[in-house]
């Protein structure tokens, strides 16, 4: 029994009671009342008389008196009858309205239904805990691509504001602590349709008691996770955490990628970003010496790559313990530090702004960011400018600052998460992609923009299963070949190409980046591709209807039904009995088998 | 002691006794079956279901399920009754009486049960 349906029988048991009992005296009363029928003899009401009388009068119906006239003592059993019957049900009813407006009550049963939500869900789902703003940009990612995901946010605002979000699949949430475990539970924590959990909270420690919880109640569940802070990372990670996600060491490597190779950066740009948003433009960074403007964790994680690459670096930070910090590490010629907040243009100049070839605005305040880049900008308009924003609400004004690349913790951790579960095998092509020369993200990019148009590409993988790419598969265990290229035709017309490019290859362990069209497929391969939606569908389609992959690799359509199988084969015997066996149907006897 | 036991047991047990007492006597016979009894057996029944309800342990999901017979094969007796004397007019004829002194049979053994389970319960309890 439910939690619910057994609090409203607990709470119904004295209106229940009360009702039963009043009834029962009023119908023994009844019939033990003398009365007068038609004739004038005495007469008793029979239980059943006496049962329909309490029944109508009880509830306010009133049919009158049924079936002689009362008499006076029956009348004046009949008054007490109505006090107690009707008193009790009003009771009953009273009793039932103050359940149903109970809170703990209403509780129980938005539990109830959560539950009940979960327990029907027949896909694989993902638990997102926190729907922050990197919670709701990944629920946003997830639904497009058919995954469903469950929601639970501490925040009841966030919760109630969940059934207006408009995305295209039904996605239940639930308001609670996500620490307690049992509400993780609820929350399908132990469902065998959960794939994954997401503890993407503001608070550290929340997030690991998540991936606490999800490691220990489900072993097998992946569960990816954020950690501003080291120690947490590290913690996190010992018990076997499968991601974890630090937006201040994600944001350096790909600051790192900038520097070294814009292309490579701009590759990781069009890859990770929301599918079919504008592209974004290619960045330059000039040579020249730096200017980091707050030197806390993020400042120091920045410097580290400025220098790995040998940039001259100018520090600015009100703290003197920072001073002390940068001192002990870096006290060659190129590097300086002054003391001061930055958004002075007195500390600017003196820092060398004018000369600078990069500023980064790394305070934790956003004010101060923004103020540091306005100021800088005025003294120096061509400015590289690296800016820090520290919450989502400020976005429009970081944007309207125009900075070369803007830091967004919760955005670059749903980029990451993001990738991560739409398509894995793109975070090995760009770390294998990060081991290539700066020449080759070029021709990568040169390569895709003439494919892809003016906005980001969907990102797809086939694994050439028996169970995703069905007919493909089928086609390439009969012996036929078919290279990498012959999936690029259209199946609608094959002699046009569906736009999209291959970016990588993975057979076992071997990875190939940028494979060409000639390269023969293997069943088992995994295939990354970008490309536009409507080149993901056709795709998808090819591999996985056979009559789609007979026509695009020039064979005749096959007939689908018995009868027309029969037919087709006789057909087909005769026809080759008259012609010459050619050498390009080669492939005819695999041919037959398969029709 | 638990009053809240001590209540729910009373109501169990008069249940059985009542309807064991509706029940004895010749089965066909009209006499022997007063009709106020039957009466005080539904009542006390409907009253010791509603003691059962809410409970989510096992133990008492099998009292409620034995009440909820009890009471469905009472109230069909009940409408068999009021059906043969005041719609159809035939009166509690012997076949009329032995179907439900019969149902009446069959509610007493469920409040058998009833008890039996309320039994094994109570020695269960070490204190």
């Amino acid at each position: 029994m439910s939690i619910v349906t057994s609090l409203i029988l607990r709470q119904m048991r004295a209106p229940f009671i009360t009702l039963i009992i009043g009834y029962s005296i009023a119908v023994l009363g009844l019939v033990l009342t003398p009365g007068v029928d038609d004739q004038g003899n005495v007469w008793y009401m029979s239980i059943f008389d006496a049962f329909y009388f309490v029944s109508y009068t009880a509830t306010t119906i009133g049919f009158g008196e049924i079936p002689y006239p009362l008499s006076n003592a029956q009348r004046m059993w009949a008054l007490i009858t109505i006090y107690t019957t009707v008193t009790s049900w009003f009771y009953a009813l009273g009793k039932t309205i103050t359940l149903v407006q109970d809170p703990m009550f209403r509780e129980a049963l938005k539990k109830n239904t959560f539950a009940k939500d979960i327990k029907k869900l027949n896909d694989k789902f993902i638990l997102i805990c926190g729907y922050g703003e990197t919670g709701t940009a990944l629920a946003h990612a997830l639904t497009e691509r058919q995954i469903q995901p469950v929601i639970v946010e501490l925040n009841s605002e966030k919760i109630k504001a969940l059934p207006l979000a408009s995305f295209p699949m039904f996605v239940p949430g639930i308001q609670g602590d996500a620490r307690d475990p049992e509400l993780l539970r609820l929350a399908g924590l132990q469902h065998k349709r959960c794939a994954a959990v997401i503890a993407v909270t503001a608070s550290d420690e929340t997030n690991l008691k998540i991936a606490l919880a999800a490691k220990l109640l489900n072993p097998k569940l992946c569960v990816a996770s954020r950690a501003e802070h080291e120690e947490y990372e590290e913690n996190m990670f010992s018990f076997g955490t499968d991601y974890v996600v630090n937006p201040y060491e994600s944001f350096a490597n790909i600051f790192s990628m900038a520097l070294h190779s814009p292309s490579l950066y701009l590759l990781y740009d069009w890859l990770t970003g929301v599918p079919n948003t504008r592209l974004s433009n290619p960045i330059y960074v000039k040579e020249g010496h730096w200017i980091i403007c707050g030197y806390g964790r993020f400042g120091q994680d920045l410097h580290k790559h400025l220098a790995k690459h040998n940039i001259p670096v100018t520090a600015i930070d009100p703290s003197l313990e920072m001073r002390e910090e940068f001192t002990s590490k870096y006290d060659n010629k190129n590097n300086d530090f002054i003391l001061g907040t930055g958004f002075d243009a007195h500390t600017l100049t003196l820092a060398g702004v004018e000369k600078a070839a990069g500023l980064i605005s790394g305070t934790d305040n956003d004010s101060n960011n923004l103020s540091i880049i306005m100021t800088a900008r005025e003294i120096n308009r061509d400015l590289f400018i690296v800016a820090r924003q520290n919450r989502q609400s400020n976005e429009r004004l970081f944007k309207a600052t125009k900075a070369n690349i803007l830091m967004q913790p919760s955005e670059i951790i749903a980029r990451k998460i993001r990738t991560l579960l739409t398509a894995p095998l793109m975070i090995a092509f760009l770390n294998k992609a990060r081991t290539q020369d700066p020449e080759w993200a070029n021709v990568a990019i040169s390569r895709m923009s003439g494919v892809i148009g003016d906005n980001r590409p969907n990102i797809w993988t086939i694994n050439v299963t028996d169970t995703e790419a069905r007919a493909l598969h089928k086609v390439l265990t009969l012996g036929r070949s078919i290279r990498l290229g012959n999936l690029f035709q259209d199946p609608r017309l094959r002699d046009r190409k569906l736009q999209c490019v291959a970016l990588m290859l993975k057979r076992s362990n071997r990875l190939l980046l940028m494979p060409t069209d000639d390269i023969v497929i293997k069943p088992g391969d995994q295939l990354l591709y970008c490309g536009t939606p409507v080149a993901e569908r056709s795709m998808k389609w090819t591999i996985n209807d056979i009559h789609s992959l007979n026509y695009i690799m020039t064979f005749e359509a096959s007939p689908d039904s018995f009868i027309w199988r029969k037919i087709y084969m006789v057909m087909k015997r005769k026809e080759r009995r008259n012609r010459p066996r050619n050498k390009l149907y080669i492939d005819s006897e695999s041919n037959d088998q398969d029709a | 002691m638990n009053r809240e036991k001590v209540v729910f047991s009373f109501f169990m047990i008069l249940a059985l006794t009542l309807n064991f007492g509706f029940f004895t006597g010749d089965v066909a016979n009209p006499d022997h079956h007063n009709v106020y009894e039957l009466y005080a057996v539904i009542v006390v029944n409907l009253i010791a279901t509603i003691l059962k309800f809410g409970d989510r342990s096992q133990m008492g999901a099998m009292l409620l399920a034995t009440s909820l017979v009890a009471v469905v094969q009472l109230i069909s007796a009940s409408i068999v009754w009021a059906y043969a004397v005041h719609v159809s007019q035939v009166g509690l004829s012997p076949a009329v009486m032995s179907t439900i002194v019969s149902l009446s049979g069959g509610a007493m053994l469920a409040n058998i049960i009833s008890v039996i389970l309320l039994m094994i319960e109570t020695t269960m309890m070490r204190h």
